[in-house]
């Protein structure tokens, strides 16, 4: 178990100035809430761009593939039907298929990447740290160990007080 | 972010973050209003008079249509095709807004987004219905099966069930990837237990973790970019359905685009209907402003006057091609018994929004309130003539005939009216119905107060 | 620096006055060596139908990025401006080649004398003192709007009052609204007449989309080419990047209308309607296929990932690709009809003349250039487009 120290802020201007205060005092930030996107964020924590728009290229792929793959299959291999008077190998008729497998498939598999590389999903439990963070509250939460010495917490909250938190609570 | 001086504010009022999360979720709280329940209970009864036209349909058989045999298609595909034209505002608001990075979106995507969903669960109605015998749905999909067939990967009809179900399924994630932050407020401001677990357990566990948020974008964007061509290709195989064939009147390669323009504009005229009560009764006219309406009416406009050239494009190649058959297939849509049919659309859809060049009527609520219902009415009649008159006519004049729907096509047209509204109006209390979070996003850059402070 | 005028470098200027002479040579070597005045005249047309269209998506492009009231491109503004100057001199050399015995060549319907029953029956739109009242209609409105187009984007910038802006801002949209209509019926009377049996509801468009993606391509081209002379440091990545969204997103709304119309002849498969693609698949069928790869396949994969939007590495080589692409496709909608199968090739009369045009078509630009400051400082959104970022 470990003590979560959380500063808060009320503003999103105030939030990025303080990570880049926090950051140059050495302290190493857990995880940043907030109640909607923030620009600027990413680059203020170096998070690197996503990776997930790959899932979504091979994710289509694999439904073209499949899309048109099948189709082909269907009409050459498996059950030539004359239709028509169309070519058993009728290109352009595939192409609609193809293109609607193309984007479910893409769609899904990045969608469902996205649930598992966040561990996000039905029942999951997550620390909610403060209710405040979905509503008006930008919180900066840092990670201490259970046994730390009280100087190491009021050092890191005198810290984040300079880096201009509006408020700071210490939850276990 | 730096927005010029000349653009109006999209969020009126002198809002912080706070009051946007509570003035967006405080329809959600409490007893709903007496207007609330009226409205419920007519969609209500609507769509228990569905239920008996459905009854009588499935009963009886398609004999109980208005249907002969020369007019195979009659209120069935237009209301289908009517349905899924409104169902491309929702996932267009979305979709390629969020591509032209439209701010003013944020205010109406969810539940346009909603919209979409209902709509198209409604023009899905349709086409088992017309199947005579649902439980046989499934037919539709190619599995394997002992009869070692599979279906006709040739036909329209069949890329239809993989368009709207593609797009019905990727809508539903795109909306729902969009809520998921917005539940998680939800849960957060819930008083009670049952709400809280209930919302805990729909938010999947939203934080609003850095990380989260960062792949959150990117997968908006994508899944934006994804659906923006799926936008267009679900009516381009509405389309199909009509332009493959060799009938006069439905065979013309301007159907794709056309029809996709039309789907946009019946789209976002039922946004409008929906959205000018829907702010009014939940007070969010600091949220969908007059801002808002007037950029949906110049899309009105746009898509309406593009739906305007194809009609005339059409009928100028129909003589142009020198076919008599496409000649007269025109001569008769304007002219013929159905004149009074062609004739409505031609108001409705192009004549009076050209009446929204004027910048003062684009932005009277009232005003484009009839006009949205104009539209409604306009693209109805739009299919309808499409269908109804292309077929009357047949090639042997023997066969020619009118058509007229019964009672149980009425019913099941206002059967699925019912149901939109019922579900729209459960939307509105169960979920949020404008994004909050895409709403404080842009507070900075375009609110009221934001701007005559000068913020940059 | 704000205040930047380009200036023509002398070199440049001599080397497109002399790809014009190039150009000049061609038509007269083509000439005497006995090619066909048929391929000749198809060729004029070819090139001054797309360089004239590309003048006119540059306005286009102006113009609906004024009354979308859209921020960003205002830095790049002059640009499509400076494209439109081609328009004069593109309709200009459209009307000599049609007054100059260009309509006898190019349009058997003008062979009144022997006319089949159906082309009798469309004598009342396809007829020689119609044709010209039209296409002088068209030259009228396009030069006359991109005229006071100009001149109120340039009063604004040189005094600042917005009551410019409210002019520039009406003017654009009755050009868009003019161009929507004129655009469509210059394509089926210079370009589907051709085939004056044929038809296609949706030709008007699909050669809109063909111009709207290549008249982008050379968009980009220009800002590409102004930022490595040193102009436009006003313009960052960011801007590149949504140019190069655009060319991907022209490419494949391109592609889908060349899918529906293609699509939908096929399978009805009306002999009317499927000779026009007969005669392509026969004769044409190299040029078919080029077509798409030039202009769909390539700046699908090419363009998809994020950066390369961002750079010129990728989005140069795939602009000129692109160009070139749907001077292809231009060139599979005018042969067939006009030379056809056997006489028709690419040579010297194509390269050539191709070379001559995009001479003078650079000569024009660049001039237009000379005539404005880059930076259109006073225009009301012009501080937004220096301070946006792509988010996405």
């Amino acid at each position: 178990m470990s003590k979560y120290i959380t500063a808060y802020y009320s503003d999103e201007e105030d939030l990025l100035k303080g990570i880049g205060q926090i950051k140059a005092d050495g302290l190493k930030i857990m995880d940043v809430l907030t109640p909607f996107p923030v620009h600027g964020l990413d680059k203020a924590l170096s998070i690197p761009r996503s990776r997930l728009t790959r899932v979504a290229f091979w994710g289509g792929a694999v439904g073209a593939t499949l899309g048109f793959g099948f189709q082909a299959w269907v009409f050459t291999i498996d059950y030539p039907l004359n239709i028509g008077g169309k070519p058993f190998f009728a290109v352009p008729s595939f192409m609609p298929v193809a293109f609607e497998l193309t984007v479910l498939f893409s769609a899904f598999a990045m969608v469902i990447a996205f649930f598992l590389s966040n561990k996000l999903g039905p029942g999951a439990k997550p620390v909610i740290h403060d209710e405040r963070a979905t509503d008006d509250r930008f919180l900066v939460v840092v990670e201490v160990e259970e046994n730390s010495p009280e100087e190491r917490i009021s050092q890191i909250e005198q810290a984040l007080a300079k880096a201009g938190a509006e408020g700071i609570t210490l939850k276990a | 972010m730096y927005t010029s001086p000349l653009r109006e504010p999209l969020i009126r009022g002198n809002k912080n973050y706070k009051q946007v999360t509570d003035d967006i979720l405080s329809p959600m709280a409490g007893k709903p209003s007496k207007y609330w329940y009226l409205g419920i209970i007519l969609a209500g009864i609507a769509a228990l008079f569905g239920g008996w036209a459905t009854f009588r349909t499935v009963f009886y058989g398609i004999g109980e249509w208005g249907l002969n045999k020369t007019i195979g298609w009659g209120w069935g595909i237009t209301n289908f095709v009517w349905w899924v034209g409104i169902g491309h505002a929702g996932t267009f608001i979305s979709a390629i807004l969020l591509l032209f990075r439209q701010k003013w979106r944020t205010s109406i995507n969810r539940s346009a987004e909603a919209m979409t969903l209902i709509a198209v669960m409604c023009a899905g109605f349709f086409p088992l219905i017309h199947m005579g015998r649902l439980l046989l749905g499934f037919y539709i999909f190619p599995y394997p099966n002992t009869r070692a067939l599979w279906v006709n990967f040739n036909s329209p009809l069949l890329w239809d069930v993989f368009a709207i179900s593609t797009y019905f399924a990727v809508s539903l994630v795109f909306w729902y990837v969009g809520l998921i932050p917005d539940i998680g407020t939800v849960r957060d401001r819930a008083k009670t237990k049952i709400r809280k677990a209930i919302y805990g357990f729909l938010s999947f566990g939203w934080t609003g973790s850095a990380k989260h948020w960062s792949r959150h974008e990117t997968i908006s964007l994508i899944l934006a970019g994804l659906a923006a061509p799926l936008v267009l290709s679900v009516h381009t195989i509405v389309s199909f359905d009509f332009a493959t064939s060799v009938i006069p009147g439905w065979h013309t390669t301007i159907f794709p685009p056309y029809f996709v323009s039309g789907a946009i504009f019946s789209g976002f005229a039922m946004v409008l209907t929906l959205m000018i009560v829907t702010r009014k009764a939940l007070n969010l006219e600091e949220y969908i402003t007059i801002n808002h309406i007037e950029s949906m009416n110049k899309i009105i406009i746009l898509t309406g006057s593009i739906v305007g050239i194809a009609y005339l494009t059409e009928f100028f190649i129909a003589w142009y091609s020198g076919v008599e058959f496409e000649t007269y297939a025109f001569f008769n849509r304007a002219f013929g018994p159905y004149a009074w049919a062609y004739w409505i659309m031609m108001t409705c859809n192009v004549i009076t929004p050209q009446l929204f060049w004027f910048r003062k009527l684009r932005r009277n609520v009232m005003f484009t309130f009839v006009i949205s219902i104009f539209v409604n009415i306009g693209m109805w009649f739009e299919r309808f003539v499409i269908v109804v008159t292309s077929l009357h006519r047949d090639f042997l004049p023997s066969s020619w005939t009118m058509y007229k729907p019964t009672l149980v096509e009425v019913g099941l047209y206002v059967g699925t009216l019912g149901l939109f509204f019922t579900l729209f109006l459960l939307f509105i209390r169960v979920f949020p119905v404008i994004a909050v979070a895409e709403v404080k996003g842009v507070l900075k850059s375009s609110g009221e107060n934001q701007k005559l402070t000068g913020h940059e | 620096m704000e205040n930047q005028k380009f200036i023509f470098p002398r070199k440049l200027a001599s080397i497109t006055l002399s790809m014009v002479g190039i150009g000049v040579l061609a038509l007269v070597v083509s000439y005497f060596t006995g090619v066909g005045s048929e391929r000749i005249a198809a060729n004029l047309l070819l090139n001054s139908y797309y360089f004239l269209s590309l003048g006119l998506i540059g306005l286009f492009l102006v113009t609906v990025h004024t009354i979308a009231e859209s921020g960003w491109h205002t830095s790049i503004q002059r640009v499509g401006e400076a494209m439109s100057a081609f328009i004069p001199v593109g309709g200009v050399l459209l009307l000599l080649l049609f007054v100059l015995g260009g309509m006898h060549l190019l349009y058997h319907w003008t062979h009144t004398d022997h006319l089949d029953a159906i082309l009798l029956k469309k004598v009342a739109y396809l007829n020689t003192p119609f044709f010209y009242g039209r296409l002088l209609v068209y030259l009228v409105l396009w030069i006359g709007l991109a005229h006071f187009i100009r001149k109120n984007s340039l009063l604004l910038d040189q005094t600042g009052d917005l009551k410019f802006y409210r002019k520039f801002r009406m003017l654009s949209a009755v050009f868009v609204v003019v161009l929507a209509i004129t655009s469509v019926t210059a394509s089926w009377d210079w370009l589907m007449s051709i085939d004056a049996h044929w038809f296609s509801t949706l030709y008007g468009w699909y050669v809109f989309s063909s111009m709207l993606a290549s008249g982008t391509a050379i968009l980009i081209l220009l800002v590409i080419a102004l930022k490595q002379m040193g102009y436009m440091t006003h313009v960052n990545q960011e801007h590149i990047h949504d140019l190069g969204k655009y060319l991907f997103g022209f490419s494949i709304f391109w592609a889908y209308l060349w899918f529906s119309q293609y699509m939908l002849i096929w399978y009805a498969n009306i002999p009317e309607e499927t000779v026009y693609f007969y005669e392509r698949h026969k004769h044409f069928s190299d040029v078919f296929y080029v077509n798409l790869i030039l202009n769909f396949v390539v700046p699908f994969f090419a363009l998809m990932t994020r950066n390369s939007k961002r750079g010129s590495l990728i989005m140069v080589p795939v602009a000129l690709i692109i160009f070139i692409g749907h001077w292809v496709d231009l060139y599979q909608l005018i042969m067939p009809g006009v030379v056809g199968g056997e006489n028709s090739g690419i040579g010297i009369p194509e390269i050539g003349i191709t070379i001559g045009y995009v001479g003078l078509f650079l000569f024009v630009v660049f001039r237009s250039l000379t005539k404005a400051p880059l930076v259109p400082k006073h225009h009301p959104f012009y501080k937004e487009s220096l301070e946006y970022h792509t988010q996405y």
